[in-house]
């Protein structure tokens, strides 16, 4: 017996020793050093002779990865994707392959996870890919890479990425946020938005929700805007950029791209057109502009946009507090403007509004933005479906000046208000009017009040 | 060569093992061995008495222990950094993974053993006089070691962390009048967050440990003055009931009158309390008692290694669970408790107060009493049927409430058998 | 030793013997272990920038790599460290004598880095820096390199 369990102690030391050594060797041989070992076998066949070849065979494997505190993340990617920043690699197999057109998103910067998506701290295949249960951010597919542009870009025009413009642009015009909050803003009728991109719901998903809510979210109030697959692309493209992340201040301070365009949308916004001439187009109050960069340094240029009364004390140009990028966006524009395009911006102007005028056409604006118009339409026509409500429908805006006097209808945009039901005891409508008035600013409210007495007026001069 | 042997003689200064004396010195001149005696009765030390729970309990302690160090090298106690340490130590740490495992797999297999050890004890009414204060400390043991699995669950503050520490520091705070308090004390706050991270980080790497460590002093100590390994006394040939007594001499006297005179009566000094333990031993007894080097230690290196190579196993082919980070705005659906705790989670879901209160209260009451309220000396076990058939229909009960718990709630708690496959909760 | 003899060695002294190398494995595991393999720091590999960017005559200083980049129109690219050897400081290059100064304690390098004044034990280290496949350059401060190097690009 003695002996038997020596033997077994025996045995049972040898198989703890083969343990150790198996886990050791599993350690030691993960997949990502076959990778770097064919990389280098890849790298070796460019080097002219031999000595060289040796050397760069005997590059001793190692973990690569990128530091990003401000991105609040570690990439590890590059362990594998050695080829990423060597152009020699070009037609190189994938995971090797030359990333081009990175621009300045160089991956000592960027990394490789805050546009692809996936799990930058992993170091094996599947993990790395996200596809892996418990990570919500897999990698995205190509068709939706470039709506992670978004997640930094966040003013103006992303070239490259116009689906992230008309994305947004449909979100403001559609009426989105009369039911959905963005940053604080909008309805509560359904789910908060600001966070959607950070939600990871599948990018597919995102897109047949927009084709046709009810078939994906069972029961949902949304109504169906019969939007074409590139709009829902679109939106889903500008979904997938709300991560609501917080960004060191080198990222933050990307959010917008310099490009002529959006120096040329600055133009017309700020009205520069007022003051100044392209060419002779325009106003004389301020010098013409035709070829300013190139009797002034861009230094002096933005200066002159930051301090005015610094570079012409006395000065009546205002001071526009406009952020560097979109100073250096200005000066872009400004180094390419012509006449024909001044003339342009000319064109476009109303002729001078009255302050009646302008009071509508702010509370068109609004009624458009704070997403009125996702229930009571673009043409205040009403008639999106909501259950066991009287009428069994959201009401055309059309005639409110009829069935209410003014100050009713301010009182129920601040106050919200309930439909009266159909059938008293059947089931609540999902849709309501919901109380704006820790929303909107009162002069916000009684300008959309003035925009909807706007419509009576045109319905009387018809008669 | 001299001086090599002097240097030998001056750190090991027993004689050689091949001696009598130098076995015995073996264990009572060693600081770490000499908690055993120096002989012992090889009916003691038989397998099927007492399955080396102990020690095997003990073993995964040590265990848990070094891989515990190991991995307090990578992991930082605060929420923003925790999660990214635990995919280090999956991905860029060298053995991090296997580590990682065998600590997680120690950790659920010491659980296991310590309550099938109180299992054993009881089922062998090793409880009883004059062991009834070392049940006592075991019964400290197991909820140290419960608090030890309980505050090293959340350190990963993945999902599967976060939740299952906010539904049991729920359920401890229905505790009346401290509930509140004590909830707040572990979590430092008002809900589990940076605050509970590192109270339970200190709880579990320096208050706890002590606490087991200490308490496992005092446990094994009381189990070498209790006069060793329990054994089935009653199973001896010509044995009467009785013999061990703790007691002055006058009583000596007395043992030494009943019994049969081929025994032999032994007294072990107590030089703190001065109270002899005499224990009486048949003559077979004593051909049965032979040296702990070898006979002991070789039966405790052999579930030494068993223990290891198991965990080893264990670890090398499954890994522990690491899932979303820690999200305090998502709950999970079903958000369940560590499987030790799901059978109060079932009771709980019932009545929050009876499941959460006064269910582990009693539990842990009874389990306390136990030593003083069996007024019954024997330790056979045809003379203790009602209690052996209480104590397995309370095992039995915990065993279902824990399946339950485990395998047949789903989403909302409601019970779905696990071969229904139910669709995740849409949010 | 015959058979019998080798026989009679006890199942336990072997037994020992392996657990004692199952041990040192350990042992060498765990040292391993607590080697990193990542570490939560800048690389010592890093790019720099394109050669264009970098202007003849004086070098450029990189405040976060702390290095000197010298561009000679005649011999090409060198990078030094900014680290002074005597404790640490960050020295600074002077054009009017072409030689390093470090304020912490007066310690003066010439310009191929040795030692000329002050406390400081060695001379300033030079990095290899080559020219990545991308065409920037690339610093490598795990690779000392003589004072005579020059990358011709």
């Amino acid at each position: 017996m003695e002996r038997r369990l020596q033997q077994l102690f025996f045995a049972l030391s040898l198989l703890a020793l083969a343990l150790i050594l198996a886990a050791g060797w599993q350690a030691n041989t993960p997949s990502w050093k076959n990778y770097q070992r064919s990389f280098l076998q890849l790298e070796a066949q460019e080097e002219p002779n031999a000595i060289t070849k040796a050397a760069v065979l005997a590059t001793p494997p190692e973990i690569h990865q990128v530091l990003l505190p401000g991105l609040q993340r570690v990439d590890r990617c590059t362990t594998c994707h050695l080829g990423v920043e060597d152009p020699t690699m070009k037609s190189a197999p994938e995971p090797f392959r030359y990333h081009a057109n990175l621009g300045p998103h160089v991956s000592a910067k960027f990394g490789c996870t805050i546009c692809h998506g996936g799990q930058g701290l992993a170091t094996d295949k599947e993990s790395a890919h996200g596809k892996v249960a418990f990570w919500p951010n897999p990698l995205l597919s190509t068709d939706y890479i470039r709506a992670s542009c978004g997640r930094c870009h966040k003013e103006g025009e992303v070239p490259g990425v116009p689906e992230l413009t008309e994305g947004r642009h449909l979100f403001e015009t559609q009426g989105c946020r009369g039911c959905h909050k963005l940053n604080g803003v909008g309805g509560s009728i359904g789910p908060d938005l600001t966070g959607e991109g950070a939600n990871r719901r599948a990018p597919e998903w995102l897109e047949r929700h927009f084709l046709a809510p009810n078939a994906v979210s069972a029961g949902s109030a949304m109504p169906n805007f019969h939007f074409t697959k590139e709009q829902a692309r679109d939106l889903t493209y500008y979904m997938l950029s709300l991560t609501n992340e917080e960004m060191g201040s080198y990222f933050s301070s990307l959010r917008l791209i310099p490009s002529p365009e959006y120096g040329r949308q600055l133009f017309v916004e700020k009205n520069c057109i007022s003051c100044h001439a392209i060419g002779g187009v325009g106003a004389n109050t301020a010098p013409d502009l035709l070829g300013v960069t190139k009797r002034h340094s861009i230094e002096w240029l933005d200066e002159q946009l930051v301090n005015p009364e610094l570079v012409y004390p006395g000065s009546a140009m205002p001071e526009y507090d406009l952020e560097t990028n979109a100073r250096k966006a200005l000066v872009a524009y400004l180094a390419s403007a012509t006449a024909e395009d001044a003339q342009l911006i000319l064109s476009k102007k109303a002729r001078a509004m009255t302050p009646e005028d302008i009071a509508i056409e702010a509370g068109k604006q609004n009624f458009s933005r704070f997403g009125c118009v996702g229930c009571h339409g673009t043409e205040l026509q009403g008639g999106v479906a909501n259950p066991n409500a009287q009428g069994g429908e959201v009401p055309s805006l059309l005639h409110v000046s009829d069935d209410y006097t003014k100050d009713e209808v301010i009182a129920i945009i601040r106050n919200g208000r309930v439909p009266p039901l159909d059938n008293a005891a059947g089931p609540t409508p999902p849709l309501y009017m919901p109380s704006w008035k820790k929303v909107l600013s009162d002069e916000d409210i009684n300008r959309i009040a003035d925009y909807l007495w706007s419509k009576r007026q045109k319905a009387k001069d018809a008669w | 060569m001299n001086l090599i042997r002097e240097i030998w003689q001056s750190i090991v200064r027993r004689d050689p093992l091949s001696t009598d004396k130098g076995k015995s010195e073996l264990v009572f001149l060693n600081v770490w061995l000499h908690i055993h005696p120096a002989k012992v009765k090889k009916e003691n030390m038989k397998f099927r008495h007492t399955f080396y729970l102990g020690f095997i309990t003990f073993f995964l302690f040590l265990i848990l222990l070094t891989t515990g160090i190991a991995l307090m090298v990578y992991y930082r106690p605060y929420p923003a950094q925790a999660y990214q340490d635990m995919k280090d130590l999956q991905f860029a740490v060298f053995m991090g993974t296997f580590l990682r495992n065998m600590h997680r797999w120690a950790a659920h297999g010491m659980v296991v053993c310590v309550l099938l050890h109180m299992c054993r004890v009881f089922y062998t009414g090793s409880y009883k006089k004059p062991r009834q204060f070392n049940w006592v400390i075991g019964v400290l043991l197991l909820l140290v070691t419960l608090s030890l699995s309980f505050t090293g669950y959340l350190l990963p503050w993945d999902q599967l962390a976060y939740w299952a520490i906010t539904v049991g520091t729920n359920i401890g705070s229905y505790a009346p009048l401290i509930g509140g308090q004590l909830r707040e004390l572990l979590l430092g706050g008002h809900s589990v967050g940076e605050g509970a991270l590192i109270r339970f980080y200190v709880l579990h790497v320096a208050v706890l440990p002590a606490a087991m460590i200490l308490l496992t002093i005092v446990h094994f100590w009381r189990v070498r003055k209790d006069g060793g390994l329990s054994r089935p006394v009653w199973k001896l040939k010509g044995k009467q009931e009785g013999l061990v007594t703790i007691g002055a001499p006058t009583q000596a006297a007395a043992l030494q009158a009943t019994a049969a005179s081929k025994d032999k009566t032994y007294g072990l000094m107590e030089v703190v309390t001065g109270k002899p333990i005499f224990e009486t031993v048949t003559l077979e007894e004593e051909e049965d008692t032979v040296f702990s080097y070898p006979y002991a230690f070789v039966r405790e290196a052999v579930a030494l290694m068993a223990t290891v190579t198991t965990i080893m196993t264990m670890s090398l082919f499954l890994n522990a669970p690491l899932e979303e980070l820690a999200n305090p705005a998502k709950t999970p659906n079903p958000a369940k408790a560590p499987w030790y705790f799901l059978g109060l989670q079932e009771l709980v879901s019932h009545s929050a107060f009876l499941g959460g209160v006064v269910a582990p209260a009693l539990m842990v009451l009874m389990l306390l009493a136990i030593p003083y309220l069996d007024r019954n000396p024997s330790r056979r076990p045809g003379d203790r049927k009602l209690i052996l058939w209480l104590f397995t229909i309370f095992v039995a009960a915990n065993l279902v409430l824990i399946v339950i718990g485990t395998f047949f709630r789903g989403p909302g708690w409601a019970l779905v058998p696990p071969w229904v496959h139910v669709a995740a909760g849409a949010e | 030793m015959n058979r019998r003899e080798f026989f009679k060695i006890s199942w336990g002294a072997v037994g020992i013997a392996s657990l004692c190398s199952a041990v040192g494995v350990s042992l060498a595991a765990v040292v391993r272990f607590l080697m990193p393999s990542v570490f939560y720091e800048p690389p010592q590999s890093f790019k720099i920038g394109e050669p264009g960017d970098f202007p003849f005559g004086p070098p450029t200083f990189l405040v976060d790599e702390k290095i000197f980049v010298f561009r000679d129109r005649d011999k090409g690219f060198a990078v030094a460290s900014a680290v002074c050897t005597h404790l640490g400081c960050t020295v600074a290059h002077f054009s009017s004598d072409q030689k390093f100064h470090c304020p912490c304690h007066g310690s003066v390098f010439a310009a191929d880095g040795s030692v000329q004044h002050g406390p400081a034990p060695r001379a300033l280290d030079w990095f290899e820096v080559t020219l990545a496949r991308d065409g920037k350059l690339l610093v490598n401060k795990d690779k000392i390199v003589p004072p005579n190097y020059r990358l011709m690009v």
